[in-house]
């Protein structure tokens, strides 16, 4: 798509901005029948495109063969050819959207003419509560989920299998479940955008308890609340600072005069436009916006460390114990994090590659260089409900 | 009054006796399709069991339960009143009368219904909203605020916009069988226009009004996308929080709570109903010369369906220029999706007009608690949050139907479960003004009793046939959650699709099916409308 005028202020036609809000505000999967209303979050993936301005995957000049994404730039990691090749019928129920993976499920299945995958799109939540009703008849074998709490959720009801150790190794212990049941496949990491004419990196307090005492913020932030990673956030403050710091931080926020955006792009293209200085988003907006813009655009990323503020989430994937074909399963789950899979998440969504060899894309660090907070299992991110009531309650929702 | 008779009238024992001996055949189909629709409650209770006692009661009587108990219940009696007083005059203004281009009205007025009401409340909310297209607009005449869209009243809007379609056509469907002859009686009696309708017309098509009124208020109880948009805290969202974070046992105790307001409901709608006359099925056509009001009425009918129609499109047309060329494969628009939503919305109002006969025709013609039992429940389907209907019935298909699970033979089913009441309604009302004696004349002249329904009682109740086809076609085409619960692996409906690209935020790849799902349900609602008899070309 192309971004309407992206350099004036004026940009993108305000209905759609508003209703991108509004989707926003309800999580886009109110359509699904799944969300948990009054603009609360969801497992929802509008992430997966730049929020309406999509080019339906990576950007052109970025797709070097132009056939597949997965073209021509160096590939680092275990290639699918190195893989075991994969024959049968695999059933993926995928809490991605197909918008987003349909194209990597598509190039995987045609690439093995004796593979046929059956894929089921929906959202994550409501995934989970089709396999727990199916019970030991679903047909389901391989999961497939946007973030790790619907994925924690199957395993704690026992659902899952141990993933075999040559698949686990691919990716760092603290992107799969301690016990094997699942893996993280790609990753996002909650960081600060901000404007280069006002702020230089220093500027940026290395904490996010500290933004409501920074004088420098006032009226300059901006944030959106109605954003499931935005909540998963709150929830990891929660968990970390407890629920009374968290209700100060929230107010404090508000007396800084912060502005509500409808999601998180929005968020970076203020950021960049120079209507605010500096924000809270997933770390992929930022490169969206400068893929679009070029690198000469005054927004830059940083991290805050070791706190909420830094949470990295991953998307990941899980076995069913009801898999017909568990080697099959596994060695699908294993493409995922083969070179040219993770090179796709990469260049298409510009999330982090899990597996290390490869480089996330875009001005990022790589993922040793972050730190994010220690003592949070991403599983407990997904427990929304005491998030949504405290946000509520401060009248940020 | 003319030549009515009560139902259930004792003015004469011999017909009463007929009354009472319910037809075997038809009761055992109606009993089957009453079980069939009680299936999902029956998984509803099982599930809930799964919830600790304490746990459950603890649940049940929260505080905020109660208040968005309180919510819920001024939102569906709001929204069901303006859906009367919108939807009867539309009815009326199309049947009776000598509206300019009441053919075309005809058709556009039903089709809000064919507007998931999520996207009408997204397109009113980035129209409307703060800082929307609507408020820019203003801004430059110094124009600061316009009234906030959101909360209770936005909610009630936008249900009423989407929703009053079900009152329109019930109460259009009563209005073309019913006997105009009376209304020419009370003109001779001095009645004048206000009169004659008050008197002679509202009762007529009461019950009609009630069953699409019902419809509506149902629909708004289990809706929760709408007042999720517009931020208006109402009992789904309790339901949605919980299945937000994987609590489905919960959220299923939830939904049977749900249930027993509906039950509620279903028991006031019995009272509201009144005396429900059958009158011979009259065949004149007065219609009503509307003089000097032709233009406002028509400016009425414009000004609603503009409302409810423009609105999105415009939203749509505007999402359309976004859309973008090089979008990936997956989000390419085909026809094929069309023909499939055509095709399972065929299917679902077929089986649904012929599952809803046999307890459409005993309800209207027997008293009794067996009759009245079936037609209750024939609505337990419909007040269900749609996901949880379609988790039930992921529950029946792979632990007992294997075969079916994932295919559309189960799918369509869901669909009927859901919206048999839609048919029933207008079925019920249709037999209602089909007096008994003219299928009894016909038995009298050698007619089989199959042979008495098929000459005499069909073609009288066609309107209300195709009026309940009409609708469960028009909400199976924009029918989401059971849909993707229930779908075969790759099947991709029009409301799939928009949901794919809206889930991801293509909205430019979401405009085109939707733009096309308009398009093609009004084509529909044209084909429907011609069946009953209407000559709409």
């Amino acid at each position: 798509m192309k971004e309407h005028n992206e350099t004036s202020r004026t940009e993108t036609p305000r209905t759609r901005r508003r209703f991108l809000q509004a989707a926003a505000a309800a999580g886009i999967v109110g359509v699904a029948g799944c969300n948990t209303p009054g603009g609360d979050g969801t497992d929802t993936e509008t992430e997966a495109d730049s929020g309406g301005d999509g080019t339906g995957g990576s950007a052109p000049e970025q797709i070097g063969s132009g056939r597949s994404p997965f073209g021509d730039r160096e590939l680092s990691g275990v290639s699918m050819s190195e893989m075991p090749d994969l024959e049968g019928e695999l059933t993926l129920y995928s809490g991605r959207g197909q918008a987003l993976v349909g194209e990597l499920v598509g190039f995987i299945e045609d690439r093995y003419p004796d593979l046929t995958i059956r894929p089921l799109y929906n959202t994550a939540a409501e995934l989970v509560s089709q396999i727990q009703t199916e019970g030991q008849n679903s047909p389901v074998d391989v999961f497939y989920s946007v973030n790790a709490g619907a994925l924690g959720a199957l395993a704690q009801r026992d659902r899952t299998q141990e993933l075999p150790q040559e698949v686990l190794e691919f990716v760092p212990q603290n992107f799969r479940a301690p016990d094997g049941h699942w893996i993280g496949t790609s990753g996002r990491a909650r960081s600060i955008p901000y404007n280069t004419d006002t702020f230089s990196e220093s500027d940026i307090p290395d904490s996010i308890i500290a933004f409501p005492e920074t004088s420098a913020f006032d009226g300059e932030l901006g944030w959106a609340p109605t954003y499931s990673s935005f909540q998963a956030f709150i929830t990891a403050m929660r968990i970390l600072e407890g629920d009374e710091a968290t209700r100060e931080w929230l107010a404090g926020m508000q007396e800084l005069g912060v502005s509500q955006y409808g999601d998180e792009f929005q968020v970076a293209r203020a950021v960049a436009d120079g209507e605010i200085s500096a924000g809270l988003t997933n770390h992929y907006y930022i490169q969206r916006v400068l893929a679009r813009r070029g690198l000469g655009a005054p927004l830059r990323t940083t991290f805050t460390q070791n706190d909420a503020g830094a949470v990295f989430n991953v998307a990941g994937a899980c076995v069913l114990d009801t898999a017909e074909d568990s080697t099959l399963a596994a060695n699908f789950v294993r493409h995922l994090l083969s070179a040219e899979a993770q090179d796709y998440f990469a260049r298409t969504t510009f999330e982090y590659p899990l597996v290390p060899e490869v480089e996330p894309i875009g001005r990022l660090p790589t993922i040793d260089e972050l730190n994010p907070p220690e003592d949070i299992d991403l599983s407990q991110l997904a427990d929304l409900e005491g998030t949504i009531d405290l946000l509520r309650e401060t009248g940020v929702l | 009054m003319a030549t009515e008779h009560r139902t259930t009238a004792d003015d004469d024992a011999g017909e009463a006796d007929e009354q009472t001996r319910l037809p075997l055949g038809v009761s055992v189909a109606a009993a089957a399709v009453a079980a069939a629709v009680l299936l999902p409650v029956l998984w509803l209770i099982k599930t809930s069991l799964d919830v600790g006692f304490a746990e459950a009661t603890a649940l049940l009587t929260r505080p905020t339960t109660l208040e968005v108990l309180l919510n819920s219940a001024v939102l569906v009696v709001l929204t069901t009143t303006a859906c009367v007083v919108i939807g009867v005059p539309l009815a009326y203004l199309t049947v009776r009368t000598d509206l300019p281009f009441r053919r075309f009205w005809t058709v556009v007025v039903s089709l809000p219904l064919v507007i998931p009401s999520y996207v009408g409340a997204f397109a009113f909310v980035s129209a409307f909203g703060p800082q929307g297209g609507f408020q820019r607009l203003l801004a430059p005449i110094g124009i600061e605020r316009i009234p906030e869209i959101y909360g209770l009243e936005g909610t009630v809007l936008i249900l009423t916009l989407y929703t009053y379609p079900y009152v329109y056509i019930t109460a259009r469907a009563s209005l073309k069988s019913m006997d105009t002859t009376l209304i020419d009686a009370a003109r001779t009696l001095e009645h004048d226009r206000w009169e004659t309708f008050r008197r002679v017309t509202v009762p007529q098509i009461r019950p009609a009004v009630a069953a699409g009124a019902l419809l509506s208020g149902l629909y708004v109880l289990a809706d929760f996308g709408t007042p999720s948009i517009m931020r208006y805290d109402v009992f789904t969202r309790v339901i949605f929080v919980e299945f937000g974070t994987f609590g489905r046992d919960t959220a299923t105790l939830l939904s049977l709570q749900l249930v027993a307001v509906t039950v509620f409901i279903l028991w006031l709608e019995s009272r509201v109903r009144g005396e429900e006359r059958t009158t011979a099925g009259g065949r004149s056509r007065a219609v009503v010369s509307l003089g000097g009001w032709r233009y406002p009425a028509m400016g009425f009918a414009a000004a609603i369906a503009g409302l409810a129609l423009v609105v999105p499109l415009v939203i749509l047309l505007s999402w359309l220029g976004t859309a973008s060329a090089t979008v990936n494969q997956s989000l390419a628009f085909q026809w094929s999706y069309a023909a499939n939503s055509v095709v399972i919305a065929t299917a679902a109002a077929a089986v649904a007009v012929v599952a809803g006969l046999p307890v459409a025709y005993l309800s209207a013609r027997y008293d009794g608690l067996l009759p009245t039992a079936f037609e209750r429940i024939s609505y337990v389907g419909y007040a269900v949050p749609g996901v949880v209907l379609g988790l039930a019935l992921v529950f029946f298909g792979s632990q007992y139907a294997t075969p079916i699970y994932q295919t559309l033979y189960l799918l369509v089913f869901a669909y009927v479960i859901r919206f048999l009441p839609q048919s029933v309604g207008s079925l019920r009302a249709s037999f209602l003004s089909v007096d008994p004696a003219l299928p009894e004349a016909a038995r009298t002249l050698g007619q089989t009793s199959a042979g008495a329904f098929r000459y005499v009682t069909l073609p009288l109740v066609a309107p209300g046939l195709f009026g309940g086809a009409a609708l469960v076609f028009l909400t199976t085409m924009k029918e989401l959650p059971a849909t993707l619960l229930l779908r075969p692996s790759g099947f991709t409906t029009l409301v799939t699709h928009i949901w794919t690209a809206y889930e991801s935020g293509y909205f430019g790849q979401a405009a085109v099916p939707a733009l096309v799902l308009l398009f093609v349900s009004g084509l529909s609602m044209l084909v429907i409308l011609r069946q009953e008899g209407y000559d709409v070309k």
